[in-house]
């Protein structure tokens, strides 16, 4: 869950946030730690809590990416090989087995964007699947032959909205785990080439 | 960044084969150099160890924004 008041609990030396681990979090690793095999990506990992764990606990080598700078460098400062890149732009063809990502997914009213790197960590756009869109439309782009993609959806993005959106990028899924909360029902999602 | 993310990496607006030239390292990692792709030229940094592969005018805006 994202709850506003948990999330901004922590300030940068120079001001800007780094969205820190929280359920969606949680529930990546754990699908993460069971599927992940390779070499593995993890798209916007901001504190690279994720990253690290898949790291750690699987032995893998894990690349870290996310757009903001300080997260970057959060990442980095726990052993996570950190870039700094827009979704999948920077990354070769074929290059990971796994692709993780735990997008921004709230769906947010352009009048109430407050622009910064927190609500970039937050916010999917309007539909809430502004980053979703362009991540499905590249990703099958960067993943190896028997490569696996798992993408955190909540309910409040529309979850048939984006596995309409899985399947016209090519994607079969299937439902790694799923957990509801009071507000939101948070599923990871695994997807693979269709074949 | 280790010199082995060499192989994962590319120009984020032309998908070419980027260059590497270190001017810092230590035992395992590059800590300051740059980035540049074969085709197009465009330079990326290496800055504390972490390489900025934003494409150009993202990368602007984000150091004015900073300044």
């Amino acid at each position: 869950m994202r709850r506003l008041g948990g999330i901004v609990t922590r300030l940068d030396r120079d001001g800007p946030t780094v969205y820190q681990p929280a359920e969606d979090s949680g529930l990546l690793a754990e699908a993460a730690l069971e599927t992940a095999h390779g070499r593995v990506l993890e798209v916007g990992t901001g504190s690279g809590w994720v990253a690290e764990r898949i790291a750690a606990e699987r032995g893998l080598r894990v690349v870290g990416s996310d757009r903001n700078p300080h997260a970057a460098r959060e990442a980095r400062g726990r052993g996570v090989e950190a870039v700094v890149a827009d979704l999948l732009e920077p990354f070769r063809a074929d290059a990971f087995d796994t692709v993780c990502f735990n997008p921004p997914y709230l769906p947010t009213d352009p009048e109430n964007e407050w622009d910064d790197w927190m609500e970039r960590a937050l916010s999917g756009g309007e539909s809430g699947r502004e980053l979703i869109e362009p991540f499905l439309d590249d990703v099958g782009r960067v993943l190896a032959p028997d490569g696996v993609v798992l993408l955190l959806v909540s309910s409040l993005t529309g979850y048939e909205a984006v596995l309409a959106l899985v399947e016209a990028a090519g994607f079969d899924h299937e439902v790694a785990v799923e957990e509801s909360f009071p507000f939101e029902t948070l599923s990871v999602l695994r997807l693979e080439r269709r074949v | 960044m280790k010199e082995s993310l060499m192989d994962v990496i590319c120009c984020p607006l032309d998908k070419a084969d980027l260059e590497l030239d270190v001017d810092e390292r230590d035992d395992e990692e590059i800590l300051e150099g740059t980035l540049t792709c074969t085709e197009c030229d465009e330079v990326y940094p290496i800055e504390d160890g972490i390489p900025n592969l934003l494409p150009p005018d993202m990368r602007e805006e984000e150091e004015e924004a900073a300044a």
